[in-house]
């Protein structure tokens, strides 16, 4: 798993790729901490690249959700792959997070 | 094919999830599995294998764990074994799918591919997990060509 944290019109994007699993979520979960501490009011997370996740990578998802809705932040998911927006369906999670089809649809609406 | 039997021991560190999850796909597409079932195999597969990293050895990376992979006629077998002390079950039931909460998924991710999922009582040390998935072998001539 790879993170790349980029800026678009001023949000904070944190686009990954590869796979998310028990042995990578943790670095996840560090930069979702680190996004909370700041109270960033608006994050994205660009999964175009994301070849795989697992319960231990949605559970990190979840984790940060919650610490964002603490101090009303949002966190919005852009271009899910299809096989794992399934898992997220299949987890009842789709209805949970914000998902957009891309950046741009996420900033707008 | 039928008869083959694939096994691997791993460190119970979870940088080798990865190599188990690519075992456990070429299996899965050796069984004539679409690719669907295939991803859904390797989820549950990885789940099951995280759990034992996670509760029979919270977390102990210096022990080992082993998982057989068997094709028979009408089915495809995972069994895992590992050293840690007997399951607890109660951490095997998973959450309710509404209760949106972190963890507690594994065990949906388990069940809704595998047809059963059973520890081996026998097994008087450790933990012997044993995952049945029906074959509809319809689709393996690809594979004998």
């Amino acid at each position: 798993m790879k993170i790349i944290i980029t800026s678009n019109s001023g949000h904070d994007v944190l686009a990954i790729s590869g796979e998310v699993d028990m042995d990578t979520s943790p670095e996840l979960r560090t930069h979702l901490l680190e996004f909370i501490h700041k109270r960033t009011p608006l994050l994205l997370i660009d999964f175009r690249e994301v070849s795989y996740i697992d319960s231990s990578g949605i559970a990190t998802f979840v984790e940060g959700l919650k610490g964002m809705m603490v101090y009303g932040g949002k966190l919005k998911f852009v271009a899910i792959p299809e096989k794992i927006g399934e898992i997220f369906s299949f987890a009842k999670l789709d209805r949970v997070f914000e998902i957009y089809g891309s950046i741009e649809d996420a900033l707008h609406r | 094919m039928t008869g083959d039997i694939v096994s691997v021991t791993v460190p119970s560190h979870p940088r080798y999830l990865c190599v188990i999850r690519d075992i456990t796909a070429r299996m899965a597409d050796i069984c004539g599995m679409d690719q669907a079932t295939v991803d859904q195999v390797k989820l549950a597969v990885d789940e099951a294998c995280s759990n034992v990293i996670k509760h029979a050895y919270k977390g102990d990376t210096t022990k080992t764990f082993s998982v057989i992979f068997r094709i028979r006629e009408k089915e495809f077998e995972v069994v895992i074994d590992d050293s840690g002390p007997k399951a607890d079950l109660s951490c095997l039931r998973g959450r309710d799918l509404d209760d949106i909460r972190p963890g507690g998924l594994g065990v949906h991710f388990i069940k809704r591919v595998f047809d059963s999922f059973a520890f081996d009582k026998r097994k008087r040390t450790g933990n012997r997990l044993r995952l049945i998935k029906r074959l509809d072998r319809g689709n393996e001539d690809h594979h004998n060509q």
